[in-house]
């Protein structure tokens, strides 16, 4: 046992070396090609096909037993279901009725001066015609051989096995079916891979969202913050406008194409402008999805130091960081279990639902707030108050009983001094 | 630890059950003396091939098809020299792409050069191109669903071919060489998509082809040395005569009146265009 086990690692370790050999000056190249040969003759011996069986006749099966009917070869797949349950494993003692026809088992061969009448099966063996078969021909595991001066009057049909033509004559129709055969190309990964790239790729993507929503924090702040605002006070609104920005994005570029190629000048233009209208376009989703994010965070964290959670520095980094991993809880659900069939499904689509979401009502609000140029837009709906950040101290703006506040006559401020000028 | 690794081992093995598989199949006949031959091809999804065949071969297909979805058309019937070639779903006839591993299957058929033939050609999602010089080709009727279809006419057409029916969908058709189809009539039926027409070739008589389009970009390449007159009815389609001359209610080549041959094209169209290039 340990002996073969040294054998097989040794032969784990010639493909490995041999390929590096190819490279080499001649006398090293034949002595990989010794190699090569001695490793196909052991790999050979140890997977080659097992032994055909003995030729032998299968005798038909008592009134009830399995048939196999060999008449109709037009579908070759009933043909292979109706074999396999009739003969799941053929060996010498096996029993099976052809009707009109006969059973073999192993390699079988009809002389040239040989005439067999009816339907012939022949299972773990090839077919050998030299002579006359007058019916069809169906061999399982085996091949077909048609010599010169033989004769097949029907169809034949190989199933897992080849038919050679090699100059006789077929009256029917040659049908070879064989096994299925798995396609590089559509392997599907196994759930452990898939899990790992599912996981890789969103990280991955986390990372260069959060990446770029630094460099937004950083060099674009005020514009950021605002669109936040935008999408905080003006959800639908941004969904709406974000919606119809979409369906617009095409033909307002078709529209600046035939409107730059129909002015002269504006054919020297149309390469820039076609790269910056793409870059326009990108930049209005990722950051207003950036933005979301951060209205997103902006919102949890306020709540958290509302009821009382002492939180280092509320501050736009925190925010996008906070809002983009609740963003990507979804992401991160359907890395785990993406495999699960159905249900992965429904997470992803669930996720690219939400994302969906949140990138339209953001590019809705970029186009709103002019990408965060009209601070005007967010402050519609609310007082400019309402956009400080004075309820960051969680003390309520109105309505404190415990503080007196004084009294104000009509047409005053507040804030004003009532002893202003006493 | 060992029931930890028999999990991962059955997760693996779960993956690995749901992979892809085709399943070669293959088929083909002798030529028995048989003069005549009706194909009619079915193929749902795919790749196709057609070309000529072999001598002493009515026909063959090589054939790889997704084995869970489909099943393979292999069938004749010598007493109207009729074979059925091709793959079916297994729900039966019609198109349902549920996968893009369909669109993998792959077949190669070989028609008889020795025997007339009659074909059929029914296309789904299909990337097509059948190469019918070299067969002696009576008629042909193609049905291109949502497929991406070349026809060429790469050697002279041996015999005459009545008629040239093509019909397209959602499609892209090529229709290359038609001069050596030498096919009688050509009617062109075209639903949304872009179609080219050449009909260069070895011209030996006269041909009509009647195109009928509805949102078709069509391009059409026409031979000088044939005379042509196209009659046109057109709603918002574009056309540009590129040479042609008004004569009447048509447009005609140069020369028409002195060319040997005539290809009258009678041609409706609804919305698209039409461009004309010239070949020698």
């Amino acid at each position: 046992m340990r002996t073969a086990r040294r054998f097989l690692l040794a032969l784990g370790f010639i493909p490995a070396w041999a390929p590096a050999a190819h490279a080499a000056p001649r006398p090293l190249r034949d002595v990989s090609g010794v190699i090569e040969t001695f490793r196909a003759f052991v790999v050979h011996q140890i997977t080659q096909a097992p032994q055909k069986p003995k030729p032998a006749t299968l005798g038909p099966a008592p009134a009830g037993g399995p048939t196999v009917d060999l008449g109709d070869l037009s579908q070759p797949e009933a043909v292979e279901r109706a074999v396999r349950r009739a003969v799941p494993a053929p060996g010498p003692e096996t029993q099976v009725t052809v009707p009109n026809g006969q059973a073999r088992l192993g390699d079988f061969t009809i002389g040239s001066a040989e005439t067999v009448t009816g339907h012939l099966l022949v299972l773990k063996g090839d077919a050998n015609v030299y002579g006359r078969l007058l019916g069809n021909l169906v061999t399982v595991d085996g091949d077909v051989f048609v010599h010169p001066g033989g004769v097949v009057s029907g169809d034949i049909l190989a199933l897992r096995g080849d038919v050679k033509d090699e100059g006789g004559e077929i009256g029917g129709e040659v049908r070879t079916l064989s096994a299925p055969t798995r396609t590089g190309a559509t392997v599907a990964l196994s759930p452990l891979a898939a899990f790992g790239r599912n996981v890789a790729g969103v990280v991955g993507v986390f990372l260069t969202l959060l990446a770029l929503g630094v460099g937004l924090v950083t060099f674009a702040r005020p514009n950021l913050e605002v669109v936040s605002d935008t999408v905080s006070h003006s959800f639908g609104r941004s969904f709406m406008t974000g919606l119809v920005g979409q369906i617009l994005i095409l033909p307002t570029f078709g529209m600046l194409i035939v409107g730059l190629i129909l002015s002269v000048a504006g054919i020297l233009l149309l390469p820039f402008a076609v790269v910056v209208y793409v870059l326009l376009a990108i930049l209005g989703v990722v950051g207003g999805y950036l933005s979301v994010a951060h209205a997103i965070g902006e919102t949890y964290t306020r709540r958290r130091m509302a009821q009382g959670a002492a939180l280092g520095s509320p501050n736009s980094y925190r925010y996008l960081v906070a809002g983009l991993t609740g963003l990507f809880v979804l992401w991160a659900a359907w890395a785990v279990f993406g495999w699960v069939p159905v249900a992965g499904e429904i997470v992803r689509a669930a996720a690219v639902l939400v994302t969906w979401l949140m990138a339209t009502a953001g590019l809705g609000a970029a186009l709103l707030s002019r990408a965060g140029v009209r601070e005007s837009f967010a402050g519609r709906l609310i007082p400019p108050e309402a956009l400080t950040d004075e309820y960051l101290w969680a003390t309520p703006q109105f309505g404190v009983p415990a503080v007196r506040r004084p009294e104000s006559g009509p047409g005053t401020r507040p804030g004003t001094r009532h002893d202003a000028g006493r | 630890m060992r029931a930890a690794a028999a999990g991962v081992a059955l997760v693996c093995w779960a993956g690995a059950l749901s992979a892809q598989t085709m399943r070669p199949f293959g088929t083909f006949r002798q030529l028995h003396g048989e003069s005549r031959l009706h194909a009619r091809l079915d193929f749902a999804a795919g790749r196709l091939r057609v070309v000529a065949g072999r001598a002493g071969e009515l026909y063959r297909m090589a054939l790889a098809y997704d084995a869970d979805r489909f099943v393979p058309l292999s069938s004749y019937d010598p007493a109207r020299g009729a074979a059925t070639l091709g793959v079916e779903s297994v729900g039966g006839p019609g198109l349902r792409v549920v996968s893009r591993h369909q669109l993998e299957q792959d077949a190669v058929v070989e028609l008889s050069p020795k025997a007339d033939l009659a074909l059929d050609v029914s296309l789904g999602a299909v990337d097509a191109d059948l190469d019918l010089g070299g067969v002696r080709l009576s008629e042909l009727r193609l049905e291109a669903g949502a497929s991406r279809s070349v026809v060429r006419f790469s050697q002279p057409n041996p015999i005459r071919c009545r008629t040239a029916d093509i019909s397209a969908g959602a499609a892209e058709v090529s229709i290359l060489k038609l001069g050596n189809s030498r096919c009688d009539q050509v009617r062109v039926e075209g639903g949304i998509g872009r179609m080219t027409l050449d009909f260069g070739g070895a011209w030996t008589g006269s041909e009509r082809a009647e195109l009928s389009l509805a949102v078709t970009e069509l391009r059409l390449r026409l031979p000088r040395k044939v005379g042509i007159r196209i009659t046109m009815d057109r709603l918002l389609a574009r056309f540009d005569p590129n040479g042609l001359v008004r004569r009447g209610d048509a447009w005609v080549s140069p020369g028409y009146d002195q060319a040997a041959q005539h290809l009258d094209l009678v041609l409706t169209t609804t919305v698209g265009g039409v461009r004309i290039d010239w070949t020698d």
